[in-house]
């Protein structure tokens, strides 16, 4: 998922940026005062700068694509033969040995359809995106040298790292938003609003829908910013972009198999991918908020972590 | 502050903040000291906890189910983790039961009650003239669910067989709470040593119960709760509308109080099960359903018959011949016949059970 052509251009173009608030501005040396380069600015650049790669445009459409074809496939599958695919859908939470997925019924409904598609890509695709533009935040543009223009620039090393946790917010915010967006738009174009039905039996309505989906996609981005805190973290570790994806997605891997262990219950609670089932209670009426709660309290946990150590990293590193 | 300490301490900082709050979360709750309450008879708590009318409430409750009982027909309502139950303080209540990813939603007004299964998309319906007795061991499945009428039934069928004290208090779900304890008569034939139920003392709700095998500390069954909160409930819970393409099943409770107590003995609980005997060593005689292959068959190169043989012991009586599977409260007999006789009791029971059961039918 690396492009090789732009690098180069990018890198001078990086510079430029970094040093473009200077220009207009009264250069550092010439003034004992420092002008602060406006933060407005910062971020949009960097926003501009990641939604400009390709792989970032690449992978955020197979997120769109992919809640379209499970929503095709289930729906071809279902007239094929009615009730019987169980195995309609990629499983809907992690280790779910018990009942089928709750992809069976209402599969294709503008209701399941987005949620179960964000918990299934909740488990790698979502957070390989988050980690992929984390890992092009720091560690990618120190391997090709455009690291140094930031850190030469007269932009404090602590709003460097806000600049490029926004920069890795908004991929997490974009990315949960979209596969819901086309998740629902496909379950509306199949559907309608048939099959707006909660696990406990109740018909939704639309509104009641969409702030369950709200709720899902502001749920997701927290989750996804933990995940992209560590990647900020082993990002300003390194200067090669793919150990940050290697890496995180390691540990995802790793935690996952952790938690099939049952002798390992009492570290449970300390993984990060033991949130992802309550995204399920968002189908229940009405919503228990506990487990969406609790999970949201852990990744803000693993936040916390990944960005001081973040911080550590970026303020003891030599231009 | 030089800029590596200052790293130093901002790392330092932000993985103890980090890993102190992961450790937080994994603490459970209510650990305090147990409530110091005024002194109560055992037989004054029975009687209040009896008459007991469940106020208004929400609550969360958690089951933990170490029995290892073989699927009997009709405890498929044993198999969950979480609960979540509301009340409105008179005759209405929801009962959720979560299962991971599906749910058994449970809504009873003051003249018809709705089972919801999302796993099968399907509803079923009660109705009944009066709001009697028979209309509530329609939805059994229910009140298994939901601790506190859970418990109210446990005391009401096992006290004329049991030695019933108070021993001090506990708190469940952050409520002060006497723990009353049912011992079985000597007389009675069962393998359990105690059941204690936790009740409210404010409202004299059961809140909690354990049920504890002979020989093992830990109890086997535990159902309680983990949130109980007092409060006016919003009426849109206790109404049920089935959604469009669910399947619907409407059971008249008319038929059900018909077919129930339709011989001496022999008491209706479910559509596939009976019970023989009363209190501690009541005997639950199911059949096995019909999609459960009995003889022999052989369904992804398992052959249940064998496993059986491998797991159980044969057994023998009137009823004809079976096998013996025993389990951490109990055990089971399967016969060969497809008929499956399961209680907290010893094996001899069972056959006794069977027989009796039997000699009924016919």
């Amino acid at each position: 998922m690396t492009t090789q052509g732009p690098v180069a251009a990018r890198g001078a173009a990086v510079q430029g940026r970094a040093a473009a608030p200077d220009a207009d501005a009264v250069p550092p040396e010439a003034s004992p005062v420092r002008r602060r380069a406006p933060i407005g600015r910062l971020l949009r650049a960097e926003v501009r700068w990641i939604f400009r790669r390709p792989r970032t445009l690449a992978v955020l459409g197979l997120l769109v694509l992919l809640p379209v074809i499970t929503g095709v496939a289930v729906d071809l599958t279902l007239d094929g033969a009615t009730a019987a695919p169980v195995d309609a859908g990629p499983g809907g939470a992690p280790g779910a040995g018990g009942g089928p997925p709750i992809f069976v019924t209402m599969a294709t409904s503008a209701f399941v359809l987005p949620l179960g598609s964000l918990m299934t890509l909740l488990m790698l695709l979502l957070p390989l995106t988050v980690a992929m533009a984390a890992g092009d935040a720091l560690a990618g543009e120190q391997s090709h040298g455009a690291l140094r223009g930031w850190l030469l620039a007269p932009v404090s090393r602590g709003r460097l790292l806000l600049v490029k946790t926004v920069g890795v917010l908004v991929v997490a915010l974009v990315a949960a938003g979209l596969v819901v967006t086309s998740g629902l738009v496909t379950g509306f174009l199949l559907a309608g609003t048939d099959g707006l039905v909660s696990m406990s039996g109740t018909e939704l309505s639309v509104g009641g829908v969409l702030w369950r989906l709200a709720v899902a996609v502001a749920w997701a981005t927290i989750y996804l910013m933990a995940v992209g805190a560590v990647a900020l973290a082993i990002s300003a570790s390194t200067e090669h972009p793919m150990l940050v994806v290697v890496g995180v997605l390691g540990g995802l891997i790793v935690s996952v198999v952790l938690m099939q262990i049952p002798a390992l219950d009492w570290l449970h609670p300390y993984l990060l991918p033991s949130s992802l089932t309550s995204l399920v209670d968002l189908i229940r009426d009405p919503v228990s908020f506990d487990g969406l709660v609790e999970g949201a309290f852990r990744a803000v946990c693993y936040l916390v972590i990944g960005l001081s150590v973040a911080y550590a990293r970026l303020t003891t590193r030599d231009g | 502050m030089g800029p590596r300490t200052k790293a130093l301490v901002a790392a330092g900082a932000g993985i103890t903040v980090g890993i102190a709050g992961l450790a937080l979360s994994t603490l459970p709750a209510g650990a305090d000291d147990d409530p110091v309450l005024p002194a109560i008879g055992a037989e004054e708590l029975v009687t209040s906890a009896l008459a007991a009318r469940a106020p208004a409430f929400s609550g969360v409750a958690e089951m933990q189910n170490e029995l290892g009982l073989p699927a009997v027909p009709g405890t498929e309502a044993l198999d969950f983790e979480s609960v979540r139950v509301f009340h409105d303080g008179e005759e209405s209540a929801r009962v959720q039961v979560e299962r991971e990813a599906s749910e058994l939603t449970f809504v009873k007004g003051s003249d018809e009650a709705w089972a919801y299964d999302s796993r099968e998309h399907s509803a079923k319906r009660f109705t009944w003239d009066e709001a009697d007795a028979a209309a509530a061991r329609g939805h059994a499945e229910a009140e298994l669910a939901d601790p506190s009428e859970a418990a109210a039934e446990i005391i009401e069928r096992l006290r004329p067989t049991s030695d019933i004290a108070v021993d001090g208090t506990a708190r469940v779900a952050d409520r002060a709470a006497y723990e009353l304890v049912l011992t079985p008569k000597p007389t009675e034939k069962t393998l359990l040593r105690e059941i204690t139920i936790a009740v409210d003392e404010e409202t004299r709700v059961p809140l909690r119960f354990d049920v504890f095998a002979n020989g093992r500390s830990e109890p086997v069954l535990s159902l309680g709760f983990v949130e109980f909160e007092v409060g006016a409930q919003d009426a849109d819970l206790f109404e049920f509308t089935p959604p469009e393409g669910a399947e619907v099943e409407t059971t008249e409770a008319d038929d059900a109080v018909g077919s129930a107590r339709d011989a001496k003995g022999r008491d209706d609980v479910g559509q596939y099960a009976s019970t023989v005997g009363e209190g501690w060593d009541t005997v639950v005689i199911g059949e096995a359903p019909d999609d459960l292959p009995t003889e022999a068959a052989v369904e992804d190169g398992q052959d249940l018959g064998g496993i059986l043989a491998q797991v159980g012991q044969p057994v023998t009586g009137e009823f004809g011949t079976g096998t013996h599977v025993q389990v951490a409260v109990g055990g089971a007999v399967v016969t060969d016949d497809g008929r499956i006789a399961a209680g907290a009791v010893p094996r001899q029971v069972l056959v006794d059970a069977l027989d009796t059961d039997g000699a009924v039918q016919q």
